[in-house]
This record gives structure tokens, sequence and C-alpha cells, in this order.
């Protein structure tokens, strides 16, 4: 009987206690154990439906990486499989791209519109040969395909269809010899000086997504999307070269040749990237948290030293906050790596467990542009590293979303005025530095969209970063800071390690509110609506206004009556407060819910009107313009004077310098 | 020529501070442009933000992000005052192009500047700083060429060195030396002015050949008078500045606006000290035994001045 019982026990765990996945969102267990592979056979974070083992050899003098990939792909669509697209995304850095004609036509991240081409930005990926266990060779089956826009010029994504499907629940290998050449620091990726940042360096197979394959092209304004696996990556390179990966160090060999081959492991994440420079100044350092000690790992560049405190003082900040806030940090590590001057375009980017960050010898503390960047860079670890979400399609769920938590974070670490700029004489904290992205080009595109389909690439960043987190902001007036927060908390241990929609995060924060909140999505989400309420007039005039007054000496038992007039100028419709205060120290306040264009509100009393105010508490961060939403009786030019003080100053040395021709 | 080293330094101030109305003057002039340069802005912004709340924004500390949001509004109350700050600075420069003759008489002649006799000087004067306005614009041709030649090996430095501090070395070092170079072509012009003035030369190559030849011989000594007094104005430019953005409140209005001013003032105070020193060395360097410049202002004007101004 006891062995039966065992038996019902054990067949209960292996039946209910490893969880069935699809290759859709699923919710999984609360406070999973850390899995470490040196401990060998914990349970698994996520479905692992890749296994990649790549061989690579780098040339730091050519900024070539020679290299093979074993990749091992299990069939978790639940049907046959035959034909299997892959990411190329390293030949994006060639003029006749996809991604360069998107670029002078609407610019990117690091590069404006009309951008000149320069022959040091061409890189690379060239498979070589392509061999599929038990289908032999298929170099020659290989064939490029443009899925988004059908430019036959463009070579960033190819597929391979096998001679046999693959059948649901069993396995493929692909096994591939491919070269790279980096381009000089271009987007993300590639060499300057002795530094080599190698990320999106080999061939990743796409995601069964919706029941279909997704594998988009490389664009200039998307990022990435692939499965959670294993990765075992071995790196020959000079031995003088520091390294930096997104894993952990398995073993280090010298080799005869003066070079050393490094063999790195990762689990449970989706892309493994890489940096090496023999001019890096390693700074070790550790946190722990509620899933035991983290490493961190700051690769410092020449010059920069300074800056390392703040980004280790940063990176634990944030790592305490996201673990009490929003989820456990399960992995045991971290790297930072600091891009040297001239590599700027690597720096801002996040991989599983390796971020770049950002900083200048320059950069002085009031400016916090390396706290910012590292704080940004980590949430993804959160946002993207392990709530997978598809990048090209829903950009603004990893950078909105962390965007979000950037102002929480930034603002708890720093202080809500001070968390972006804090000097004597100016700042602007990471609310305000939200809204003017997102306020730059409000209107063209809804957060929802393509993250290629925006007008350009200013609108994509001022929408996907901007408005998604000043619409999170806004949605604290809704449902309230704490239960937004916890909604975050809900969204991430349930869909952690899996591929969730945007439908799937706005009905979590439904779930946790209580609330439907359907009509404030469809117009912050889904549309480009645009908040502006104003209060368009305000006055008070004596009730019998007929009569003779005489202004000197106040009668007090004179009855005015008070207008305050509310607009709603923009698109948007969102319930809002009216604060109104008289000269007597009444007040009055309004609520109401923005429907109609204008409201207006009346008062008889023996006090006229001081001021009105929409939104006293500050809560709207969406709204357009804020100078708009209140009215003070009393006319105040101390703004303008010190502008004009400014100004004045300003023109007066220009005069000067010019006079100094004469 | 005798090679004395007249002491100006200190002279040069006196001499200024001595004829100081022509610093209020050149002051108001430029505060009166800052003025009509910014007054659209001013009638603008009122409109948004005199009777906002939100205006606290700009008032409080300096909340960077309001100002952005001014900007990025609808038609702008501060839409970018670039293009009327710079015609007014233009005018300025014209202005002073003029007026510099009558400044340069008055410090060579060592009077209490009047002002018929003024503008008389400015006009008498104004085509020969013309001409050599042009031949300035023309001297820095070359210096713009080196400006460029050393941009370029900036950027190779900046590309070979992975440390930033080589270029950064080459780029103060570089910058030094073609402020310096600037220095010497400034000062070299002014002493052809001077001459101009004291020498009343009307051939502008002569006045400059003469200047160089002035400057070459006396190079270490002109260029420190010019150089001490560059540095005062600078460093005390460079105070007021720390001043204004680290120690007054962000409420003080009207202290910043003297403070700004001050500014201003000391700076157009020293830019003069540099031409009342100029001049008074050369006045005495040359021992033309003149305590009267070679051209003298048309009598009549002296008198009717004197007959309006009963003190001078």
């Amino acid at each position: 009987m006891r062995r039966v019982r065992a038996l019902v026990i054990a067949t209960a765990v292996l039946l209910f206690g490893t969880p069935i996945f699809s290759q859709t969102a699923t919710k999984k267990a609360e406070a999973e154990p850390r899995s470490d592979s040196s401990e060998g056979g914990k349970k698994p974070l996520s479905t692992r439906v890749v296994a990649y083992e790549i061989d690579a050899k780098l040339d730091p003098a050519k900024h070539t990486i020679a290299a093979s990939e074993t990749l091992t792909y299990h069939n978790l669509t639940g049907q046959p499989q035959q034909t299997f697209p892959f990411h190329l995304y390293l030949n994006a850095f060639q003029p006749q791209s996809t991604f360069m004609t998107e670029v002078r036509l609407a610019g990117t991240r690091g590069n404006g519109p009309d951008s000149e081409w320069d022959p040091k930005h061409y890189g690379s990926i060239t498979v070589d040969k392509l061999e599929v266990e038990g289908a032999g060779d298929l170099t020659a089956k290989m064939q490029f395909v443009q899925p988004d826009d059908h430019d036959a010029n463009d070579h960033t994504v190819f597929q391979v269809t096998l001679p046999q499907p693959i059948a649901p629940g069993a396995s493929v290998t692909f096994r591939m010899t491919f070269h790279d050449q980096l381009p000089k620091v271009i987007e993300r990726t590639g060499y300057t000086h002795d530094f080599d940042m190698v990320g999106q360096w080999f061939p990743k197979v796409g995601v069964w997504w919706k029941n279909a394959w997704n594998c988009h092209q490389f664009h200039a304004t998307t990022e990435f999307f692939a499965d959670f696996g294993t990765f075992d990556v071995k790196i020959t390179l000079p031995q003088n070269e520091i390294v930096g990966a997104g894993g952990d160090l398995v073993s280090s060999v010298n080799n005869p040749d003066g070079s050393k081959t490094l063999a790195y492991h990762s689990e449970d994440v989706h892309d493994f990237s890489w940096t090496a420079s023999p001019s890096f100044t390693v700074v070790e350092d550790s946190w722990t948290g509620s899933q035991g000690p983290v490493h961190l790992h700051v690769l410092m560049s020449p010059g920069n030293m300074p800056s390392a405190p703040r980004y280790i003082k940063v990176l634990k900040g944030t790592l305490a906050l996201f673990d009490q806030w929003y989820g456990p940090y399960p992995y045991d590590r971290i790297t930072v790596v600091d891009p040297p001057h001239g590599g700027g375009d690597a720096g801002g980017m996040e991989y599983p467990t390796l971020i770049t960050a950002g900083t200048a010898w320059w950069m002085p503390n009031g400016l916090l542009a390396p706290e910012v960047v590292t704080e940004h860079e980590f949430g993804h670890q959160y946002w993207y590293g392990m709530v997978a979400t598809n990048e090209f399609e829903e950009a603004w769920l990893d950078e909105g979303i962390n965007s979000y938590t950037e102002v929480k974070v930034m603002d708890a670490l720093y202080g809500k005025d001070t968390s972006a700029i804090n000097f004597p004489f100016a700042h602007l904290g990471e609310t305000q530095l939200q809204r003017v992205s997102y306020l730059g080009d409000p209107d063209m595109d809804p957060i929802s969209r393509f993250a290629w389909k925006f007008i350009d690439s200013n609108s994509y960043g001022g929408i996907t970063y901007g408005k998604t987190a000043t619409v999170l902001i806004n949605l604290e007036k809704v449902i309230g800071e704490d239960t937004l927060r916890n909604a975050l908390h809900t969204y991430f241990m349930r869909y952690r390690f899996t591929h969730p929609t945007g439908e799937d995060f706005l009905k979590t924060v439904e779930e946790i509110s209580g609330k439907d909140l359907r009509w404030y999505f469809n117009q912050a989400v889904y549309g480009t609506n645009v908040l502006d309420y104003e209060v368009g007039n305000a006055h008070s005039d004596p009730l019998k206004w007929w009569e003779k007054h005489s202004d000197i000496g106040k009668n007090k038992d004179e009855v005015y009556r008070t207008y305050v007039t509310v607009q709603r100028k923009g698109d948007f419709v969102f319930p809002v407060d009216l604060l109104v205060k008289f000269d007597d120290d009444s007040t009055a306040t309004e609520h109401w819910d923005g429907q109609d264009r204008w409201v207006r509100y009346q008062y008889d009393r023996k006090a006229k009107i001081k001021s009105a105010q929409i939104d006293p508490q500050n809560q709207i961060a969406m709204d357009r313009d804020l100078f708009n939403n209140s009215y003070v009786k009393k006319s105040d030019s101390f703004a303008v004077y010190k502008l004009r003080n400014m100004w004045v100053f300003a023109s007066e040395w220009l005069s000067q310098l010019l006079a100094w021709l004469t | 020529m005798s090679g004395t080293r007249p002491k100006t330094f200190l002279a040069g101030a006196a001499l200024v501070w001595r004829w100081q109305r022509l610093v209020w003057w050149i002051f108001a002039v430029t505060l009166i442009f800052g003025f009509l340069s910014t007054q659209g802005m001013v009638d603008r912004a009122s409109g948004t933000l005199n009777h906002s709340l939100a205006s606290r924004r700009l008032v409080d500390g300096w909340d960077l992000s309001a100002l952005i949001e001014l900007g990025q509004l609808q038609n702008s109350p501060i839409e970018f005052q670039g293009p009327t700050a710079t015609h007014f600075s233009v005018v300025f420069a014209i202005f002073m192009l003029f007026v510099t003759g009558g400044i340069l008489a008055t410090y060579v002649r060592d009077e209490k500047p009047q002002t018929a006799p003024f503008f008389e000087g400015c006009g008498h004067y104004f085509w020969r700083f013309v001409r050599l306005l042009i031949y300035f614009a023309i001297v820095l041709l070359p210096i713009g060429a080196i400006g460029a030649g050393v941009g370029a090996l900036y950027d190779h430095i900046e590309q070979v060195s992975i440390s930033p501090f080589p270029a950064v070395y080459f780029f103060v070092t570089s910058s030094a030396v073609i402020l310096l170079l600037l220095a010497i072509v400034r000062l070299w012009f002014d002493m052809a002015e001077i001459v101009a003035v004291a020498d009343d030369e009307t051939r502008m190559h002569k006045a400059l050949r003469h200047a160089a030849r002035v400057l070459w011989h006396n190079f270490f000594s002109l260029l420190w008078l010019y150089l001490r007094i560059a540095i005062i104005g600078l460093l005390l430019f460079a105070i007021g500045l720390r001043v204004w953005m680290m120690n007054l409140s962000p409420q003080s209005n009207i202290l910043a606006f003297l403070l700004s001013q001050l500014m201003i003032l000391v700076w157009i105070g020293t830019r003069l000290w540099q031409r009342g020193s100029e001049a008074l060395w050369y006045r005495e360097y040359a021992q033309t035994g003149v305590n009267e410049p070679v051209w003298t202002p048309t009598p009549s004007l002296i008198t009717s001045s004197v007959a309006t101004n009963p003190e001078s």
C-alpha cells in the first residue's frame, strides 16, 4: 500500500507538478526556485524550446567571427513543422537592407534621417553550411524571405524547408557554420577602438506565435523576439581580451597559440550576447535578494571609472525595488558593460543578464544619465528578459512598461523632481521626462502599432516609451498607485518566461483593479486621442451687476456670481476634478466626467474668485498643456520676468561676442 | 622708437573710470537691444504664464520640463528667439563699429567726451574701421583653416585612442593656441585702429603695417597687457555666472537681473579697459608729443558743446 501510495504520489507529481505549456501565454506558479546548472537537476524556469551550442572565434583585428552552431529545436507547437525561419540580424547593416532604407527615411535611435552611408558600418552574417540531423546538407535549400515588405534586397530572414516535417513533441537539430563581419558600432552592435559588442550575432530561429511563425525582418525601429532555452557558448579570442557575457563562465582555457577559450552556460534565457576588449577594468560587487546573492560584474572603459560607483549604486537600488515590488530576480549574475567613448551606439541596450549602459568622463553628478540608462536596461531583465513579449509587434509592453517602472524606481531612489537632472539651478524628474518625450509627437501613432509601422523614429520613441509610461502614470489616478503596482507584480509572476500579449497585460490590470478600464485603454493604448482640459474662463461679477458699484473698500454684503468654465480641448475623454478658491478662503470642489466639450459651474457667494484649478493633485500626467489647467485672478509676472532675464542676458552676451569683431 | 614700456595697466583702468559715461552709454544700448529682442516673447509668454498656477514650476526652482513644454505648445510663446537676437546683435556690432572711433579719440585725447564732437569723431573714422573689418575677416580665414585642420586631427585622435583623454588634452591645448592666435590678431587690429585715430592715418594697410611693427617690437608687453585684462574680465564673468547658478535663490528675480547686468557691465568695462590701455600705451610709445590727436573735432562743435555743457 505504501508503495502504491508512493507511486500515486510520484505519478501525480509527474502529471501535475510539471507544467504543461503551449506556445501561448500561461500562468506560472509563484516563487520558483532559482535554476542553477551547477547544482544540476533543478526545475527549469521556462519552457526550453531551444538549445544552442555555439563555438565562436573572434578575430579582433578584422572584427570577424567564425563560428559553428548546433541548435536543437523542440517542437512544442502542437503541429508538425517542416519550414523553419531564422533571423540573420547582422545583415541589416548593409545599405540596401530594409533597416538602412528605413533609417534613411525616418531615422532610428542613433541615426537621423538622411544619414550618409559609411562603409565602415557594413555588417553581415553568412551561413556557410546548414545541415539537419537526419536530412543532410540543406545549404542549397536556404532561402531569404521578406515577410514584412517583400523587398528581396533584405537578407535578415531566411527559411529552410526540411524534407520531412518534425512531429509535434519531437526535436530537430540544425548544424550550421557561419561567419560574421561586425560593423563599426551602429545600432547596438559592432566595434570601436579595441572594443567589440557582439549582439544578435548568430542565426536565431523564429517563434511559433499565434499559430504561425513569427520571424520579422529587422527594421529600424524594431527589436527582438525569441524562445527560451539554454545556451552553451565557447568563445575563442586572444588571451589579453577581457570578456563579458550573458552567462555563467564554466571554464577558461589558455591555448598554445596565445588565445584562450571561454565557455559559458546560460539557461532560461532567449538570447546570448557578449563583449570583449583588452581595455576594460573589471569592478565586481554583489547584492543579495530574496533569491540569494547576485554577482554584479561591471566592465568599465578607460576614462569612465568615476561612474562605476554610480552604476553599482543604482543597480543595487533597482534590484532591491524590483525584488520588492514586482518579483524575484532569479539569475545569479548581471553584467554591466560600459562602452568606450565613440561606442555610444552600443550603449543603452539589454540582453538577458547583460546590459550596456553609458556615461562620459565629464559626467557631472547632477546629470543622472548613467543612472537612468542602467536602471532602464536592468528593468528590461523583467520586461523583455523574463516577460518575453514580442518586441516587433508590441514594443510598448517592454519599452513602455519599463519606462513606467523606470519612473517609479528613479523617483524612489533620487526624488520625484530630481530623478533625471539635479542641479541647484535646474532640475527634471522622470515623470516630466517621459511626458515631454511623449508630447514631442503625441498624436501620429497609437501605442499598439507594430514597431516598424510608426511614422518615424521620433514618434516610435515618444509613443512607445514616453506615452506608455505617461499612460500608466495617469492610470494611477483611476485605480491607485498601489493597485497598479500590484497588477504589475501579478503580471510579472504570471507571465514570466512566457510570451504574453498586450491584452494579457491589460486584462491583468482590470482583474486586479476590479474595474472595467476599456474606456481608458481604447483611447490611451489603441487610439491617438490627446488629453487636454482647460479652464476656459473664470470670473466674478456682482450679482446686481446693473447697479453702480464702488471698488474702494469692500462691501462685505455684496454677493458675487462666479462662473468657471472648463473645456475639453482634446479628444481624450477623462474625468477631471476642479478646485475653485475664493478670496474669503472658501473653496468648492467639482468632479466632471469630461464627456461633453465644456461645463460651466456657477457660484453665488459673498466672495470673488481667486483661482480655479483642474486636477489639483497633479495626477493627470497625460494632459498636453498644464499651463491652461488653472486660472489665477491676480496676475503674476514673476515667471515671465525670470525668462526675460535669461533671454536678455543671452542676447546681450551674443551682442558682445559679435562686437569683439569690431 | 624709444622702446619705453609704460605702465598702462592701471592708468587704462583710470582712464575708463574717468570717462565712464562711455561704459554706461554702451551698456544702456546693450540693455535696450536686449529688451527689444525679447519683447515679443514676453508679450506671448505673459498670456500663458501670468494667470497660470503652472508657472510656479519656473519660479520655485527651475523645472526644465516646464520650459520644454512651453516650447512644445502649439503657437509656443517662447518659440526660438535666435533670429531676433541675432538681428539685434548684428545691429549692435555695427553700432560698436561706429562708436569705436569716438571712443578711441576720447581715450587718445583723454578729454571729456562731448556729444557732437564725439559723434563727429565716430563718423570721421567709421569707414576706416569698416575697411579694417574687411581686413580682419580676411586675416581670420587662415585661422579658420587652422581650426578646421585641428578639428580633423581631433577626430582622428578620438578614433585611434580608446581613452578619451588624448583627444581632450589635444582639444584643450589646440583651443588655447587658437584663442591666443585670435587674441594676437585682435590686438594687432586694436593697435591699427589706434594708429588710425592717433596718427589720423587714412590708409589702413599702412596702419596695419605700422601696428604690426609696433606689436612685433613690443610683443610680450602688449600681449600681456591685453591678456591680463581679458583674464580679469573672464574671471569676474565666471564668478558672476557661478553665483547666479549656484547661490542665488530661484525666487530672487531682481537680484538675478542685477547680477546678470553687472556681469555685462563688467564685460563692457574690461573691453574698454583694453582699448583705453592700448590707446595710452601707443600715445606714450609713439612720443609724438601729442596730448592732442592729429585730427581734432570741428571747433564750432566744441564751442557749442561747451556752451551747452558749462562744466566741461
